[in-house]
Formats: structure tokens, C-alpha cells, sequence
């Protein structure tokens, strides 16, 4: 690569699609642990919660998997058009969506625990 | 590899290489605790999906891993370890193709509904 912007023929840099992937990547990866997290709760501790509690921690950590899984391919073709257009990215919510959601459950758990 | 290789600097398709071989550990991780009991043995107030969901949940989950993983090492071999496409001679935009991606992506979406619709039926 002599250039300083490496060009893969239709004008986009073939280091922003990578990294573009391995953002897609890492979404899946959330998602996986997310997962994990729903069937530890659900099947395999012997959590002294009510069952109400444990059905719905679970569901709420499954969910944002099933969403996460729908959200990333979708986000990693639209950033990829976005690129090979050259306009600008615009923000997504699902961080923060995801943020909030996991932080819940932790306040809940330790509130569970505490009280 | 022999021989100098004209390779990226920062070794971008190597770490998404990487990346992929990760979330595809991660998935096998995922489908042997599905199959994986209750932590504790002889407890019974823990509700637990039946064998053959779960024995389906872990094959499905190994077998798909296990192909994603031939398919992204034979798309690295053919790619000359990322650093050029067959078809442009440029280095390739992404180190799995579109579809692959899709695929992972529905595997995991499938594991979360089998898990989503097993507790709600349960309860």
C-alpha cells in the first residue's frame, strides 16, 4: 500500500469494512453473551428468586439477543452503503438501548439481594 | 507463508480473522450450555427444556460454528490470507462474505426464539 488512503476500487477503504465487520462481529458476540446470560438464569442456577422474577430477566435478556441479531446485519449493510456513498453515519439508539436494559437487570439483581 | 507478503500495517483482515474465530468459539460456548443441566445437581424447582430441544439447540449451534469457521478459513486461503480478492486483485472488503454474516446472525436469532418461546410456553 503506497497510498496513504488504500483504495479498493469503488472508492471505499477496505479498512473501514473491515472494521465495519468487526463491529458487526462484536454485536453478535453481545448478543451470544446476552443469550448465555438468559439460560444461565433460566435453566441452570437454582436462584432463590420468585419465578415470575427469574421468567422475566431471562425473557428481557433473551429478547435484546433475538433484537441485537436482527439489528446487526442490518446495521452493517446500511453503514456499508453509507460508506460507499460517502455520506455521513448517523448515531444508533441500540447502545444505549442495550446499555439501560443490562443496567436494569444488574439494579434489580443487586436490589433483589440487598433487600 | 514464505517470502515477504504485501500485507495492510495495522493487519486489519488478521483482526477481523480474529474477531470471527471469537464469536464463532462463543457460539459452540452458547450451544454447550444449552445443553449443560442445572449447575447443582438433584435440584428440581429449576425448569428445564426437554433433551431433544436442547440436544438440537447444541448440534445446531456446533454444526453452523463449524461451517461458518470452514467457510471463512477457505474464503482467508483463497483471498491470499486477506490481502487480495480473486476477482478485484484489491484487498477484500470483508473477510467473510455478506451471506455468512446473515447466516450468523440467524443461528443466534434462532437460539434466542427457541429460548424465548420454551420459557413462555413453560409459564
Amino acid at each position: 500500500m503506497a497510498s496513504d488512503t488504500p483504495d479498493s476500487g469503488d472508492g471505499v477503504d477496505y479498512r473501514f469494512t473491515l472494521a465495519n465487520e468487526r463491529t458487526f462481529l462484536a454485536w453478535v458476540r453481545t448478543a451470544l453473551a446476552l443469550l448465555a446470560g438468559a439460560v444461565a438464569v433460566l435453566h441452570l442456577l437454582p436462584l432463590e428468586w420468585a419465578d415470575g422474577s427469574r421468567t422475566a430477566v431471562g425473557l428481557v435478556l433473551a429478547g435484546l439477543a433475538g433484537v441485537i441479531t436482527i439489528y446487526a446485519p442490518l446495521r452493517w449493510f446500511r453503514v456499508q452503503r453509507i460508506m460507499s456513498r460517502g455520506d455521513t453515519l448517523r448515531m444508533s439508539l441500540l447502545p444505549v438501548v442495550t446499555t439501560l436494559a443490562v443496567a436494569a437487570i444488574v439494579v434489580l439483581i443487586l436490589l433483589g439481594n440487598l433487600l | 507463508m514464505s517470502g515477504p507478503v504485501d500485507r495492510d500495517p495495522g493487519l486489519q483482515p488478521e483482526r477481523t480473522l480474529m474477531s470471527w474465530q471469537r464469536t464463532l468459539i462463543l457460539m459452540v460456548l452458547v450451544g454447550l450450555l444449552f445443553m449443560r443441566g442445572s449447575l447443582v445437581p438433584e435440584t428440581t424447582h429449576i425448569p428445564e427444556p426437554s433433551m431433544p430441544i436442547r440436544a438440537t439447540m447444541m448440534a445446531m449451534s456446533i454444526i453452523m460454528a463449524g461451517l461458518l469457521a470452514l467457510h471463512v478459513q477457505l474464503r482467508w486461503r483463497r483471498c491470499g490470507h486477506g490481502t487480495r480478492d480473486p476477482e478485484s486483485g484489491r484487498p477484500p472488503l470483508n473477510v467473510a462474505t455478506p451471506w455468512a454474516m446473515v447466516t450468523v446472525s440467524a443461528t443466534v436469532f434462532v437460539l434466542s426464539v427457541v429460548l424465548v418461546v420454551g420459557t413462555v410456553l413453560a409459564v
